[in-house]
């Protein structure tokens, strides 16, 4: 069950991360080269798979994927 | 061959030290990194060529590495994944004309993480919960005198005006959540920037800035509101660099 939980938090983390790395941060106007077609694959998959998080959430109870109890 | 930018650094006098990090670190696909300096502000570059910029995945998670590593050693302000210039002189003239606004936010993020905060419910349970709540708190509301209690009519106000209270419960008690979340950040002196009701399971997605010494404490503060709020589900993620705490448009 806590190999779970890991697995779990670290798709978040990858997860937060690219949201940061793909959506925020200095904007160099002109100068973002990642796009096909006017189309962000990278954001767009990562919108999906934040929805899948979401998803998984409604799934589960309580408090099972926390990261964050202190002294426990 | 152009320049991949990672990220806006405060370096101040320690050049050297972000040079001799840099000689042991990588970019994405490898590359070379190198600082290019205006004043007591540098950047951070690798060579690439547009073409092969991959936009994938993995690129963005070694972009990511190489900021985070940096943002352990200075203060930063990361730039998004993909920005690229031609020259180091069109680097140059770009930290000169926005040399205000970088000292700006440079002096802001100075000594501070970032925090990620999500609150997750379940929706089924959590509008049952209030909607007990409601029913109970207007049990004794009767139909007007001028209706009968199987009227279509009745029915339809009657069931608008459940839907409009459990609405209504919904955002007062989200909006509780957050006052006691910002009250406890205020305890930190954060810097935060909360949405609430993002999607129907996401009622607050936040993020915060705060002094790094603090860290440990808003783990314990985050811990604890989970314990307070059963029903919900709190996902705090970080420290990051101050991807959210930038705050001006590049000239």
């Amino acid at each position: 069950m806590y190999d779970n939980v890991i697995d779990q938090s670290k798709d978040i983390t990858i997860l937060e991360l690219l949201d940061r790395v793909l959506n925020k941060g200095v904007i160099l106007k002109g100068d973002i080269v990642i796009s096909v077609a006017d189309v962000d694959l990278v954001y767009l998959g990562v919108k999906l798979m934040l929805s899948s998080v979401e998803t998984m959430e409604q799934l589960k109870s309580g408090n099972a994927i926390l990261p964050i109890n202190p002294g426990k | 061959m152009d320049l991949l930018i990672y990220a806006i650094l405060s370096v101040k006098n320690d050049s050297e030290k972000l040079n001799v990090l840099l000689a042991e670190m990588k970019g994405v696909a490898g590359a070379d990194l190198a600082a290019v300096a205006f004043e007591s502000t540098s950047v951070v570059v690798s060579n690439i060529q547009r073409a092969d910029l991959a936009a994938d995945r993995n690129t963005a998670i070694e972009y990511a590495a190489v900021i985070e590593t940096l943002s352990q050693h200075f203060a930063l302000l990361p730039v998004r994944f993909g920005s690229v210039m031609e020259s180091k002189e069109a680097i140059i003239s770009m930290l000169e004309k926005n040399h205000p606004d970088i000292q700006k936010n440079l002096i802001n993020v100075e000594n501070k993480y970032e925090f990620g905060i999500r609150i997750f419910c379940q929706p089924e349970i959590l509008r049952a919960e209030l909607r007990a709540k409601s029913e109970a708190m207007y049990k004794n509301l009767l139909p007007p005198a001028t209706e009968t209690k199987n009227s279509a009519t009745w029915d339809w106000v009657n069931k608008k005006l459940r839907e409009h209270r459990l609405e209504e419960l919904l955002i007062a008690h989200v909006d509780s959540v957050i006052t006691d979340i910002t009250e406890q950040l205020d305890r930190l002196n954060a810097i935060s920037k909360i949405k609430k009701m993002v999607t129907p399971t996401t009622i607050i997605d936040g993020v915060f800035l705060i002094d790094k010494v603090l860290k440990d404490e808003l783990i314990h503060i985050a811990g604890d509101l989970q314990n307070k709020y059963h029903g919900l589900n709190f996902i705090l993620t970080g420290p990051w660099p101050p991807y959210s705490f930038v705050d001006f448009t590049v000239k």
